[in-house]
């Protein structure tokens, strides 16, 4: 392995800028990387105050805390918050992180492009936030925001509407910068079809937001004009159409679902093979899954729409779409198992929350496959199954491949090594208390209790005092990582060169904590499957 | 960075950022493009007439008379009563029927409204042949004007012999920007 670290200046080298400047004129694709995982940090734990104050109402049967117009607004709010907030910039932030490592790039390749997709992501989340303080509250008609409540309610729906605008053109600003990062940044020998899987997650994460959030801005510029301008896309008095809203939402909604999903199976794709000693099982049949389900996301959409009197064709189209989904989810699955299978294996916390993720997503993913079908669906449109399908791949899914690749890379991030045990007590307590919360939803939702209410009936008290419990520990758990990441940050054991044994792509490499300014001369590599390094020569860092 | 590589890099960034204009286009395309998906199939066509000629008239199908019901809600906003004058009717398949809706409008207003039928069960709709609806069109009303509308319709003689019972639902919307204040 050769690392060279040079003494030798390049002409435009320089330090690392201090202060306050350091942030807001970044252009460091390391320091706008800790900034969005910060920041999706602070939205995860906004919007998991607002999970909170729904589950204190749902305790019990009556209305205690919220009337039910505030209860409608954080439902709506705490889906906004972890979706556009949370989830999606913590992926971009940590793709901005890892991938000109992974591929031998100096940094991003509009590095004040980056600074500004990351700058627009405050002002978004502070639209969101104040607009519960405005007249009639904030937005109130669930995250989808379908007309024709949406065309109805107070200004909070308008802020709602500016927020999601930025926040589209946020992302996709990011998404332009991965892929010309990708496709023009990599390293002589990191060919495509060698790149490791996180990056191929990101390039088709970045290629679906590109054509699906300026959709979503449509789709919303259209309700912000049936509301103030007088046009009638919605109103059916006008001759529009309320359902219209549906198909051009979930055009944008269903790819969405994806774009949560991909980077995590990325991300997971690096770390089962890391604690397995075992390079990843079916490296390019990963490559092609995950592009399948890029393509197949565009062509479901109306199975969110089986209740709105779809002919009886269309249902069955959508339906065996859908299943058709689980093809390439299952190649991955398997793949997973494949790669575990007579590894020799080690549980450090993130192949714990990797392997987690394997047993949670399938679940979900088996709840989906559930609801696919249009019969079925029908009954369980709107129930708590919903609920507890899509926390399954969202929470268990996306959020634990998150805290996954956070452990993962923490000591080549920060230099410093976290609490083991810490770690470890963070994922059974996340573990237990999420299967707590949210499996008796499926109970719920099979028995018809319907999602987004503030009160019930009788009978279904005890399973939501059983989620509630739940969510109040795995909302508390969230704390120790915090406590965990500040102090090892600050107090941590210095982290050795190569923390994981089987770590074997480009960015284990280089020193750790990776420096300031890496690979300002690309280095040359001969690479394997998923990004493995054989042998590396120059790539020069300061 | 080279410079040529930094030209490659713009003309990328210049190429995505095409696709995305272009894809917000197509998020206002999709509205023609579903009318014109929906005319040709002949989905969604609830407010508009039926030909005469398009009733299966097979005397050979026969059944027992359906048991209708004619219902009107009106929308928030819209100062209407609207009235069907029999709540409910037995009527043989493959002939004409007649309803009279009454509507009233109860402000000191000009007002403009729009009728959309609703079929229960959904599966019905595509048996009521509509030949004379106020739904066709949008309606204007003078302050404290009253009138009648007949409601025309054949039920196709192929529609299953298993739906026994229409509700005929009419949704009554204001059509704001239309009429005096």
């Amino acid at each position: 392995m050769a690392i060279s670290t040079t003494a030798g200046h390049a002409p435009h080298a320089h330090g690392k800028p201090t202060g306050l400047w350091r942030w807001l004129a970044a252009t460091n694709h390391k320091d706008i990387g800790s900034m969005y995982l910060w920041f999706s940090f602070t939205m995860f734990l906004s919007g998991g105050v607002m999970a909170l104050c729904i589950r204190a109402e749902l305790f019990q049967p009556g209305l205690q805390f919220f009337q039910p117009e505030l209860f409608n607004q954080l439902t709506t709010l705490h889906g906004l918050v972890m979706v556009f907030g949370a989830i999606m910039p913590a992926f971009t932030g940590l793709a901005n992180w890892l991938l000109p490592l992974m591929i031998g790039a100096p940094d991003m390749a509009f590095a004040r492009m980056n600074n500004w997709s990351f700058w627009l992501l405050p002002p978004a989340a502070a639209l969101l936030l104040i607009s519960f303080f405005v007249p009639g509250g904030a937005a109130a008609a669930g995250w989808t925001l379908y007309a024709p409540l949406a065309t109805q309610m107070g200004m909070g729906m308008d802020l709602t509407i500016f927020a999601i605008h930025i926040l589209g053109v946020s992302s996709i600003m990011g998404s332009i910068n991965i892929i010309v990062t990708i496709l023009n940044l990599r390293a002589p020998g990191m060919t495509m079809m060698k790149m490791p899987m996180f990056a191929w997650a990101s390039l088709i994460t970045a290629y679906l937001i590109i054509a699906v959030m300026p959709v979503l801005a449509g789709v919303v510029t259209m309700v912000l004009t049936d509301r103030h301008f007088g046009t009638h896309f919605f109103n059916a008095a006008g001759g529009g159409d309320p359902v219209m809203y549906q198909h051009i939402f979930w055009f944008f909604g269903h790819p969405e679902v994806y774009i949560m999903a991909l980077p995590a199976f990325g991300i997971v794709s690096h770390i089962i093979p890391t604690f397995s000693r075992k390079p990843l099982f079916g490296y390019t049949s990963m490559v092609y899954a995950t592009s399948s389900i890029a393509v197949l996301s565009f062509m479901v959409w109306a199975h969110h729409m089986f209740t709105t009197g779809m002919p009886a064709t269309a249902q069955l189209f959508f339906m065996y779409a859908t299943m058709l989904i689980a093809v390439p989810t299952g190649v991955k699955v398997f793949n997973w198992i494949g790669t575990m299978w007579q590894g020799s294996m080690s549980f450090e916390t993130p192949m714990l929350f990797a392997v987690g993720f394997v047993c949670l997503f399938t679940i979900g993913g088996l709840s989906g496959v559930t609801l696919s079908v249009a019969a079925v669906d029908i009954q369980l449109q709107d129930t708590y199954y919903v609920v507890a399908h899509f926390h399954y791949v969202l929470v268990a899914g996306a959020l634990f491949s998150l805290f996954a690749a956070i452990y993962y890379w923490f000591p080549k991030m920060t230099g410093k090594m976290y609490s083991e045990p810490l770690g470890k007590f963070h994922f059974w307590w996340s573990m237990i208390w999420f299967n707590v919360t949210f499996f008796p939803m499926h109970f719920l939702g099979l028995a018809g209790m319907p999602r987004r209410i503030p009160d019930y009936a009788l009978q279904f008290t005890d399973f939501n005092r059983i989620a509630s419990i739940g969510a109040f520990c795995f909302g508390l758990g969230q704390l120790i990582f915090l406590y965990n990441m500040l102090r090892s940050i600050r107090h941590g054991q210095a982290a050795p060169h190569k923390p994981w044994e089987g770590a074997e792509t480009l960015e284990w490499q280089i020193p750790t904590p990776a420096p300031y300014h890496s690979f300002v001369e690309a280095p040359h590599v001969e690479a394997g499957d998923n990004g493995v390094i054989h042998s590396m020569t120059g790539g020069a860092h300061h | 960075m080279a410079e040529s590589s930094r030209a490659d890099n713009r003309v990328l960034l210049l190429k995505l950022g095409v696709i995305a204009c272009v894809m917000f286009a197509f998020a206002w395309a999709l509205i023609p493009l579903y009318r014109v998906i929906c005319e040709v199939t002949g989905i969604n066509q609830l407010v508009k007439a039926d030909a005469p000629a398009a009733v299966a008239s097979d005397p050979a199908v026969t059944a027992a008379p359906v048991r209708l019901r004619f219902d009107a809600t009106v929308q928030a906003g819209l100062p209407w009563q609207v009235r069907p004058l029999v709540g409910q009717m037995a009527a043989p398949r493959g002939e004409f029927v007649r309803v009279d809706y009454e509507i009233t409008n109860a402000s000191n207003r000009e007002v403009t409204g729009q009728a959309v039928p609703r079929y229960l069960p959904a599966a019905a709709g595509n048996y009521v042949k509509k030949l004379e609806c106020f739904c066709f069109r949008q309606q204007v009303f003078k302050p404290g004007e009253t009138r009648r509308f007949p409601v025309v319709f054949v039920i196709d003689r192929a529609m299953p012999a298993e739906i026994g019972e229409i509700t005929l639902a009419y949704s009554v919307f204001d059509v704001p920007g239309q009429g005096t204040p």
